[in-house]
């Protein structure tokens, strides 16, 4: 395999890349980067989905059958852990990696080298929470959130348990370090023209996530840190106030991180809204300074998951948290502006985007009501807020997530996903969620909590939860119709050329996939949407003989 | 005499309030969704010319979305000022211990104690038509005190004590741990049960005739 054969005219490369093995682990390509913790999330995606299987079944009845409540427990924690710290953010950072640097005309990310090294550190520490099944006592088992003290040694000794907590510090690591080299590229990588102001609006929501990151994820590494040091004999958390301090440093990473897995896949949704609507995307303006207002916001509202503890300010933080719904709301508004007045063509892309947009509503008004303490004081550590963050980080992010498939997978592989296929994974999972995460609003508000593998036959849950369980099925058989997908399009491949959708952004301005240093020339830099530009520049010139210009 | 907290009335209210707007959101967005793929799909190959209109519009509707923020705030620190209330005089008191994995339910001054785990949950008995007082402490990790009928909650953590009140209706409901806390959680429950004040007191004193401990029942 050679490398460098693509190298653009006029960059000066010292020595030739390495080829062979080692390019695939130590590539400095962002976009070899990018496509290999695309490649890790999806498989770790692809584990956690399973362990809900498992979970799902367990449920379907009341009492115990598949799995004992100890092996339970260690499920929804590598559950949680897998699809928060191994799936979502890393792979909102995977399609960064990727685009980020085309999106601004930029040869590469900044700091390839530390990118790298981010990315190695995500999958070390997936690797170290995951070596804790091999252990005596059995995996991580305290929930994702690892509330102390029943994280601590004496309620949950074993050195499985110690495994997640480093594995969980590595990860936090790598993700840092990724940020940092995105917001670097961002600020620093611009090409000419590029204003911040011109920023296509995936970067803008990608800046306003990086940074989110590189303020809250330090502290989520330093509050493991502290555990671990606790678990091994330093008592720092033991005091009386111990406890309430771990969940202040825990939400303080943990709300931001929502808003984490939350921003690039609204960015995904409106560079596929804009673009399947074939039109410029409207209320640019109003989203940036939404974003920001956001982005500033979130810092402040991590306590409203600490409503029942009587040891915050409750009105406070529902005053934050309820305060997001205008900037929410405007973010909304900027996506139906565009498709307001488009010319809407409904590929598989756009499905999964407008999936997206409809489904995390239901998860984000959800989030309104949790907002109201005295709302929380029930629902919360229900199945009702089980049911919310999956339509926001399922139903919601999940989606866009396979929105950015179908769009930028031609780009990454110069190979169409076959829309037929496409559309077929849509429908089965349209249904598999809602009809999986739709009862857990029914069953949450009638009683049942959440982190239970078993519920009285005499409770009424049985029938939602059989619901439930068949639904999560269909999503597997969605996900399966996906692979398939992707296997058929990459062995008899139909090639997408440079600009399969007639896109708006830099990315489509060179080939599919892009050369070693991503273009050979660019066009005029005038608006956050140049490839757009053009093609309208493109159409005027053709229609000036015949009609005379018009403007 | 003050009034009796409400809980699950207080918690309807603002749920009736809430919910209701939350759907009109829901189903005003969903419909401006599917109008416009219908009004504007893709008819022939010119491309639509975005004109961006002033901010004015966005300006408006920000308004109007801070405006039912304002609303819906006002409405959550009234209801929550009535819920987080502690009366000057409770008619009842309950000390709550939660423990991994079971309640121990202790009435103060009555040298009377209920006590069970996941394999006999205890039975909470309460007297109706009086605020009762909780005061909820935990004997190892965090737990929640949590009777879904009242829509009312309140984690127990160690070495921490605090208080609560609730009244009761008469009638029969389950309570539970809410808060993940290892191997028995789901098994963590206990019954209520809410008698007129006189036969709770008739129950207390038939409690500490027969030694002031009792333990929970094995579950079915």
């Amino acid at each position: 395999m050679t490398v460098g054969a693509e190298v653009g005219a006029g960059t000066a490369v010292a020595k030739a890349p390495p080829g062979g093995l080692l390019a695939w682990v130590a590539t400095t390509d962002h976009k070899r980067i990018a496509l290999r913790m695309a490649i890790v999330s999806f498989g770790f995606f692809l584990i956690g989905g399973l362990f809900a299987l498992v979970m799902r079944s367990e449920l379907a009845d009341p009492g115990i059958q598949l799995v004992g409540r100890d092996t339970y427990n260690q499920l929804f924690t590598m559950h949680g852990s897998t699809m928060v710290f191994l799936v979502l953010t890393p792979l909102a950072l995977a399609l960064a990696v990727y685009i980020v640097p085309l999106q601004v005309g930029a040869a590469d990310i900044a700091a390839p080298r530390v990118t790298l090294a981010g990315h190695w550190f995500v999958v070390a520490g997936g690797l170290t929470m995951y070596s804790s099944f091999l252990t005596d006592h059995g995996a991580g088992k305290a929930g994702w959130t690892a509330y102390y003290p029943l994280s601590g040694d004496s309620a949950t000794p074993g050195t499985g348990m110690d495994l997640w907590v480093i594995g969980v510090i590595l990860v936090g690591v790598g993700l840092t370090l990724v940020a940092a080299c995105l917001l670097a590229t961002i600020v620093t990588l611009r090409a000419p023209g590029m204003t911040m102001l011109r920023l296509p609006v995936f970067s803008w929501t990608m800046l306003a996530t990086v940074l989110m990151i590189v303020m809250s994820v330090p502290v989520l590494a330093v509050g493991m840190a502290l555990l671990l040091a606790d678990r091994l004999g330093a008592s720092i958390y033991e005091s009386s106030g111990g406890p309430i301090a771990y969940q202040h440093l825990f939400w303080f990473f943990g709300h931001p991180a929502v808003y984490i897995m939350f921003f690039p896949y609204l960015g995904i949704t409106a560079e596929v809204v804009a673009t399947f609507a074939r039109k410029r995307f409207t209320g640019y303006r109003p989203l940036i300074v939404a974003l920001l207002v956001f982005t500033g916001l979130s810092m402040t509202v991590w306590a409203h998951h600490m409503f029942t503890t009587g040891q915050v300010a409750n009105k406070y933080f529902s005053l934050t948290s309820t305060a997001l719904v205008v900037a929410a709301g405007t973010e909304y508004f900027a996506v139906i502006a565009t498709l307001i007045g488009g010319a809407i063509l409904l590929r598989t892309a756009m499905l999964f985007g407008l999936g997206f947009f409809l489904q995390f509503l239901i998860g984000g008004l959800s989030g309104v009501i949790l907002a109201s303490p005295p709302l929380d004081y029930h629902a919360h550590d229900s199945y009702f807020v089980v049911a919310h963050f999956h339509y926001t980080l399922f139903a919601g992010s999940l989606f866009a997530g396979f929105a950015a498939a179908y769009f930028w997978f031609p780009k990454w592989t110069g190979a169409m996903l076959r829309e037929s296929l496409g559309r077929i994974h849509f429908v089965l999972i349209v249904l598999g969620t809602n009809l999986t995460f739709f009862p857990m609003f029914l069953l949450g508000y009638d009683g049942m909590p959440r982190r239970v593998a078993d519920y009285a036959s005499d409770a009424g849950f049985t029938g939602l939860n059989r619901l439930s369980t068949l639904g999560s099925f269909l999503v597997a058989l969605g996900v399966a119709v996906f692979l398939w997908n992707i296997f058929v399009s990459l062995r008899h491949r139909e090639p997408a050329g440079d600009d399969p959708w007639e896109g708006h952004t830099l990315e489509w301005a060179t080939s599919s996939p892009p050369p070693r240093y991503n273009f050979r020339s660019l066009p005029p830099i005038t608006s956050h949407a140049p490839v757009l530009d053009r093609r309208l520049a493109a159409a005027d010139t053709a229609a000036k003989p015949k009609r005379g210009r018009r403007r | 005499m003050e009034a009796l907290i409400d809980t699950r009335e207080e918690f309807q209210d603002l749920w009736g309030i809430y919910l209701p707007i939350g759907v009109a959101v829901a189903v005003i967005v969903f419909a401006l969704v599917f109008f416009t793929l219908v009004r504007y799909r893709r008819r022939g190959d010119e491309l639509p010319r975005g004109r961006e209109g002033p901010p004015i519009v966005e300006g408006l509707y920000a308004l109007v979305l801070a405006g039912v923020v304002v609303f819906l705030l006002a409405m959550t620190f009234r209801t929550d000022d009535e819920v987080t209330a502690l009366s000057a005089d409770p008619g009842a008191e309950v000390d709550v211990t939660a423990f991994q994995w079971g309640w121990r339910f202790t009435y103060p001054g009555e040298e009377v104690t209920v006590v069970g785990d996941d394999r006999r949950p205890p039975t909470l008995v309460v007297p109706t038509d009086t605020t009762v007082r909780f005061t909820v402490e935990s004997r190892d990790v965090i737990h929640s005190f949590w009777i879904p009928e009242l829509r009312f909650k309140r984690d127990a953590f160690p070495n921490r004590e605090d208080s609560f009140d609730l009244s009761f209706e008469e009638d029969e409901t389950v309570g539970r741990c809410a808060e993940f806390c290892g191997l028995a959680h789901g098994e963590m429950t206990f019954d209520v049960v809410a008698m007129a004040e006189t036969e709770f007191r008739d129950w207390l004193e038939t409690q500490r005739r027969a030694g002031g401990i009792q333990h929970g029942e094995p579950s079915s």
